[in-house]
């Protein structure tokens, strides 16, 4: 059923485009226990999608699942035309078209900001030093700390932190992001200098996944809106109609408690 | 580095070395202030000041009136120094014993000119140590005993209870005048400094590099000055002429030595600023990994090279695999296409066939040329990934050629009869025994440990099994059970014609144990690396082998250095058990081979107490160094 609702909410522009994530009854266990529930979502390239709902109800587990974090069970993922299988080389190829920014920042502590940004493009991408030196550079300073390059993570502050972070992701040039409550770690005041480089990034075309508590920016910035409980997909629609005229009781009772 | 959180793990924050900028510097109070506080600031304290005090002098005075008592026989450590070194080596060979000190030292002066950054030390610090060591020479003055006084023939003079007479208290303590001048410049020299000083004073630092460097040197000056005496003990023959200085064979080498080290510390500060930083640090790195087994050559062979074989055979071989190889790796790595992998298949086939046929005769190839072949084989395996620009494809050239290099000299080396005569089986023992089988052990266990705790670790189920195994097995066993199984079961178990030499039977022991328990302390720190870095790590799409490699294992290396050189100085004191399967250690050489000379029948103590020292300062030298890199690295900094 999501998935007529997924299709159908989308705005006769971006239902034109083409697919960029496809998921089609994607189940997942954790032991017993049935994390996601037949999940199915399509995402336009360029899209920018909102994530929301109670804590457990399998939002990080779907997004996590999309560049294979975890195994899921059942079901089908596509990402840019290749499926996700057991096959090595897709997964490798996925992982690095897919870009994913974490909660906990998840920088390595040991190397420096520099370090960070270029290992991957060095190592994954076989981009000379040089070539990727400049663009991590060049990273740095879309998201605002191209002073703090030869500093360690533990020197920063946490908003610089995940802004490091986000360039780390970006460094492998992917075609889609995902967020994982990225300003949830955060002090207030370190909120909005992240939001603002996610919004900065979803108005130059990446096609955004965002799991994230955040409201205020869902519905400035988001195309659409999943609403996710139980392991499954409740309701999908536009900003307008997310926080205007929710049709499941269970969104009216979400929205309630967190507004 | 986030002060806050370095100060919380960093006990001695105010006076650590390598002082961090812009730390808030405390001055630490006077030393009356000190005192008081820390010693006797109320009742409890001031009693166990006082009872701790009474212990420590009887102590003191025990050690002083042992090392000093008129029984010790000083003299066959001294004599003996040679022998606790090298044991037998030959004399006339010395001068490899030196290179290869000069090798370690120039290793060590680049590798602290380029990376070690010294950092400074307050002068507060070191009035502190001056008052210290001040304050310890004059309590050894005070509690050592007056000497014995001696009659004209040189015998020690009893009283009716046949008791040594001594010198009275106040003459003996005229008798230490030059002590007590050393002591008070000590202790004063700190004193003067603190109280001259105000706190701004007190707080300016010096280079750290500089109280090394400085001592080193006044000892180095002191070899040329102070009448150390000179001892010798040669076939059977006793030789002492105390008063004398040291002979010029041992005083210009370590001057030449410190030289060295000043000059390769200059050259890598230097270096480290230039463009070549770089392949500079590889470069050293690289020499370090191979300094053993190239010292283990130079102290051990001097290859007899048949030079009519060699340019007549040898030379022209090598340039020609040279020659040839160079050309077919150049055009391996043209591009990458089917035929380069078919051809180094081939190559591979060709490489592999030589060796069959070589053992079963059919037709003779020489040894070098088999083994270049089965070199150009593996470099041509390699060729795709090599296949750019101008550069990559050189390297690949120079690697294959300097390998090749490299092994050619080896062969026609080993190949060669050596002309160092030593006479017996004992050819070398000692202090130098000791550092080369802990070395050889560290290095090679080191890696094996690594494997294994990933191997336990690890997801397949086969290799954690094994490690597991091992791991379990070899902890469970005694290392002495360990080394005499090496040492007596396996040659009986190898082919014919392969003898396992002492030496590497018992590194062998050693490293197989030691790497079990480098795995276990290895595994403490894999087990510390959070989740989300293999996640993270996997998100961009790192291999299994590069997220381990630049991701987990640095950081689990990392907060198990404590454990690791632990382990490092564990092994290094173990080595003492080589005695019990019949190599001539250092232990050994102070336990039984100076006690068994005619000149010092069963003298043990002195050799003992100089053997434990030595063995202390490694240890402690080594445990220091490790808490600098700690803080360096700042392990439990996140
Ligand atoms: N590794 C795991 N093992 C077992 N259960 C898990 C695991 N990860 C998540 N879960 C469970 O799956 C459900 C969904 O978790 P999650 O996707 O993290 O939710 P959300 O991100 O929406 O808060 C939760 O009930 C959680 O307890
Ligand atoms: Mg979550």
């Amino acid at each position: 059923m999501s998935v007529n609702d997924a299709t159908t909410a989308v705005s006769e522009e971006l239902a034109k485009r083409k697919d960029m994530i496809v998921c089609v009854g994607v189940d997942k266990w954790y032991g017993d226990f049935q994390a996601l529930k037949g999940v199915s979502a399509t995402i336009k390239e360029g899209e920018v999608a909102v994530v929301c709902g109670p804590s457990g109800s399998g939002k990080s587990t779907w997004i996590r699942c999309i560049n294979r974090l975890e195994v899921h069970q059942n079901g089908t993922i596509i990402v840019d035309g290749v499926e996700l299988t057991n096959d090595l080389r897709n997964i490798e190829k996925i992982r690095s078209e897919v870009g994913m920014v974490f909660q906990q920042f998840n920088l390595f502590p040991h190397l420096t900001v520099l370090d960070n940004v270029t290992l991957a493009p060095i190592w994954v991408r076989k981009k000379p030093r040089v070539e990727a030196e400049a663009l991590a550079k060049a990273l740095l300073e879309r998201v605002g700390i191209p002073e703090q390059a030869d500093k360690f993570p533990g020197q920063l502050s946490g908003g610089q932190q995940q802004r490091v972070a986000i360039a780390r992701s970006l460094a492998m040039e992917p075609r889609v992001m995902l967020f994982d409550e990225p300003t949830s770690a955060l002090d207030p005041e370190m909120i909005k200098e992240v939001l603002d480089v996610m919004r900065e990034l979803a108005e130059s075309g990446m096609t955004m996944i965002v799991v994230t508590h955040e409201m205020g920016f869902a519905r400035e910035v988001a195309d659409r809106i999943i609403f996710m409980e139980g392991g499954e997909i409740v309701e999908v629609g536009t900003p307008e109609h997310f926080f205007v005229s929710p049709t499941e009781d269970r969104t009216k009772l979400f929205l309630s408690q967190i507004l | 580095m986030g002060s806050g959180i370095s100060d919380a793990f960093d006990m001695n924050a105010g006076d650590s070395i390598g002082e961090l900028p812009g730390k808030p510097v405390e001055v630490s109070s006077n030393p009356a202030e000190w005192l008081k506080k820390n010693l006797f600031a109320n009742i409890a304290n001031t009693l166990l000041t006082v009872v701790g005090g009474i212990a420590t002098v009887l102590v003191l005075r025990g050690v002083l009136n042992f090392v000093f008592s008129e029984e010790r026989r000083w003299d066959a450590v001294r004599t003996n120094l040679r022998a606790l070194m090298t044991l037998a080596y030959p004399e006339s060979q010395y001068a490899r014993i030196w290179v290869s000190v000069a090798v370690l030292v120039t290793l060590v002066g680049l590798s602290s000119g380029l990376w070690a950054n010294w950092g400074t030390i307050r002068v507060q610090r070191l009035c502190r140590w001056g008052m210290s060591l001040g304050g310890f020479i004059i309590l050894c003055i005070l509690l050592r005993e007056p000497s014995v006084l001696l009659d004209s023939n040189g015998i020690v003079l009893r009283d009716s209870f046949s008791e040594p007479v001594r010198e009275s208290f106040s003459s003996a303590m005229m008798s230490r005048s030059t002590w007590w001048i050393v002591g008070i410049s000590f202790g004063g020299s700190g004193l003067a400094g603190w109280y001259r000083l105000d706190s701004t004073g007190r707080t300016k630092t010096v280079s750290a590099t500089s109280t090394v460097l400085v001592p080193l040197g006044v000892l180095v000056v002191s070899l040329w000055v102070a009448p150390y005496g000179h001892y010798a003990y040669s076939d059977g023959l006793f030789i002492a002429e105390p008063g004398e200085r040291v002979a010029l064979s041992t005083s210009i080498p370590w001057t030449w030595l410190y030289l060295l080290l000043l000059a390769t510390m200059v050259l890598g500060r230097f270096v480290r600023n230039s463009d070549l930083a770089g392949i500079a640090k590889t470069l050293v790195n690289v020499s370090w990994v191979i300094s053993p087994f190239v010292l283990y050559w130079v102290i051990l062979r001097d290859p007899d090279f048949d030079y009519a074989h060699v340019v007549s055979t040898d030379l022209p071989m090598g340039l020609l695999f040279g020659f040839l190889g160079s050309i077919i790796l150049w055009w391996l790595t043209r591009s990458t296409g089917e035929t380069a992998r078919i051809f180094a298949v081939c190559l591979v086939g060709i490489a592999g066939f030589n060796w069959v046929a070589a053992a079963f005769g059919w037709y003779p190839m020489l040894q070098k040329a088999r083994i270049s072949f089965l070199l150009l084989a593996v470099a041509a395996l390699l060729a795709p990934n090599f296949v750019g620009e101008l550069a990559k494809r050189k390297k690949l050239v120079t690697y294959w050629l300097t390998t090749m290099l490299l092994v050619h000299y080896m062969a026609t080396t080993i190949n060669s009869p050596s002309t160092v005569d030593i006479s017996s089986s004992e050819f070398l023992g000692g202090l130098s025994i000791t550092l080369f089988v802990a070395a050889l052990t560290i290095m090679f266990s080191f890696p094996l440990g690594v494997l294994l705790a990933l191997g336990r670790t690890s997801k397949f189920p086969i290799f954690r099994v094994l490690s597991t195994g091992y791991i379990e097995i070899i902890r469970g066993v005694p290392l002495i059970t360990i080394l005499i199984f090496f040492s007596v079961m396996v040659p009986l178990f190898l082919p014919r014609g392969m003898e396992l030499a002492e030496l590497a039977a018992a590194i062998t022991g050693y490293t197989l144990f030691s790497a079990a328990y480098l795995a276990e302390n290895v595994r403490g720190g894999l087990q510390s690396v959070r989740n989300g870095q293999f996640e993270a790590a996997d998100a961009l799409g790192l291999t299994s082998v590069q997220r381990t490699g630049f991701i987990v294992l640095p950081q689990a290396l990392r907060v198990s250095i404590p454990p690791l050189v632990g382990q490092v100085i564990a092994t290094y004191k173990e080595t003492s058990l080589l005695a019990i399967i019949g190599i001539f250690d250092f232990l050994r050489v102070a336990n039984s081979a100076i006690p068994s000379q005619t000149a010092f029948l069963g003298v043990k103590r002195e050799g003992l107490l100089v053997v434990s020292a030595i063995y202390f300062i490694f240890a402690f030298t080594t445990s220091k160094y490790s808490q600098r890199l700690e803080r360096r690295l700042g392990v439990g900094e996140r």
